[in-house]
């Protein structure tokens, strides 16, 4: 590597360690595209994903995450730091546009992410231990169908402080309301999925009795 | 704590979110003497280790299509600025000469109407400050009657000319004075002195007359000595024409 080479080598090392999210939406804003990429590289997991857990639909969370990318693009100068964190900013965006699409696609019967041959799609690869990976598996998409059945607004705030981790405050400048708003909301949908997971065990419980079967042999 | 306080702190003890110590052994001793609270925190403690295990097995990131489409709009929109900036500023240079301009010509008709003001009100002060060097002073010592009235011997000896510095004023005060309809067009008009047509001794002999507006080839102005642009020869001129009760002409002006 060339010693020029190396300097732009270290540039973008040092630019991906040390460079907050505000040092790159100030560089993006001035027409640095390495600083865009490598904005969009950190933050595009946590917004797809986010779309995803909002919608359960790829194609949605797709959708969502290129325009959150593009409107941030046209906007950038309406981010405010003193507001909230340049993720809050994106998540809120992308928040608008999943409630967007989720409002149009309401009339609209979701068809089976099926493969050409009619199989469903797993959403989520097992590997290893089939047994035991297939319970958790099954634990976990019967977790994940609970919180999409859940209300908008309850589902919001499981998928920002639950499975982002993000704090009361964060969730409150993410959907922009009280923080108490957060709280008594979150509360709430926790007290549903609880409902619903206890509902479901004991469909399971009811379905793995063993009920006495006269033998003719 | 009761049922309903162990409810509402339920949540907030599963997930292990920071909470007042003493409400937290509150809490827990509460489910040692109420199973029905102590089966919720069982449910909340499964719900939250179920919910992070969907949280650490969530590693979904958006396909690489997703972010190529996205660099394309950057670049796209990385363009357009920049063109943005080019228009806004030729536009700020555009308008920035376009009010020089109109600074400029602003500036430049109140000069104007200034300056005509001031040839209007002061138009013989002027000429007296700055004589024509064709028109020689004696003829401009002469000066008409008063306009219309029959002016008598002693007031046009009075109205002669007295070679002095207070020229201006005399030939102000022997200029006829047009009626209001007619100040507009009197004032937008610039006038030589009264050039004399005759002698002095004829001059005093004068007991009335009138003023009379001609028109005059411009070959005339040369006949007093006036210079005259040749190009225009063929225009014609007008002229004050000081024309006594004897019908003899006394004096002349031209008017531009």
């Amino acid at each position: 590597m060339s010693a020029g080479g190396l300097a732009v080598h270290r540039q973008k090392m040092t630019l991906q360690t040390t460079s907050s999210d505000e040092d790159l939406l100030r560089r993006m804003t001035a027409g640095d595209e390495d600083a865009f990429a490598e904005l969009y590289r950190r933050r595009q997991s946590g917004v797809y994903r986010f779309a995803l857990q909002m919608s359960g639909s790829p194609a949605i969370a797709e959708d969502v995450t290129q325009e959150a990318f593009i409107v941030l693009i046209r906007i950038a100068e309406r981010y405010d730091p003193a507001r909230g964190s340049l993720a809050a900013y994106l998540y809120g965006i992308a928040r608008n546009h999943v409630l967007r699409r989720l409002e149009q696609d309401r009339a609209f019967v979701p068809l089976a992410d099926t493969t050409d041959d009619g199989a469903t799609v797993p959403s989520m690869i097992v590997e290893g231990d089939p047994l035991g990976d297939l319970t958790r598996g099954e634990r976990i998409q019967s977790l994940r169908d609970a919180i999409l059945a859940l209300p908008a607004h309850y589902r919001e705030v499981v998928v920002l402080c639950e499975l982002h981790e993000m704090s009361y405050i964060e969730a409150a400048n993410v959907i922009g309301c009280a923080v108490g708003t957060v709280r008594s909301r979150l509360h709430r949908a926790r007290a549903l999925l609880v409902e619903k997971l206890r509902a479901a065990r004991d469909r399971d419980s009811n379905s793995k009795e063993v009920k006495p079967a006269r033998c003719f042999a | 704590m009761n049922c309903h306080d162990f409810e509402a702190a339920a949540g907030e003890l599963a997930a292990g979110r920071l909470m007042d110590a003493a409400q937290r052994e509150s809490a827990f001793a509460h489910t040692t003497s109420c199973s029905r609270c102590a089966a919720r925190l069982s449910d909340e403690r499964a719900l939250t280790a179920g919910l992070r295990l969907v949280a650490n097995t969530s590693v979904e990131e958006a396909p690489a299509r997703i972010e190529a489409t996205v660099l394309a709009a950057f670049r796209q929109n990385a363009i357009v600025p920049e063109i943005g900036h080019l228009k806004t500023t030729r536009a700020r240079w555009i308008y920035a000469a376009a009010s020089a301009a109109a600074i400029a010509l602003i500036a430049a008709l109140i000069a104007l109407f200034a300056s005509r003001t001031s040839e209007s009100q002061q138009p013989e002060l002027r000429k007296a400050i700055n004589p024509s060097p064709t028109v020689p002073d004696a003829p401009r010592q002469a000066a008409p009657p008063q306009q219309t009235s029959p002016a008598s011997p002693e007031s046009v000896a009075a109205s002669k000319p007295k070679r002095s510095t207070d020229r201006a004023r005399n030939l102000s005060r022997s200029r006829p004075q047009p009626n209001r309809a007619n100040r507009a067009t009197f004032d937008a008009e610039i006038a030589t002195d009264y050039i004399p047509l005759m002698n002095r001794e004829l001059f005093a002999q004068m007991d009335g007359g009138q003023v009379m507006r001609v028109e005059l080839p411009r070959s005339a102005l040369m006949s007093f000595g006036l210079p005259m642009d040749m190009e225009r020869a063929s225009e014609r001129i007008k002229a004050d024409v000081v024309v006594g009760n004897d019908g003899l002409a006394r004096a002349i002006r031209f008017v531009r």
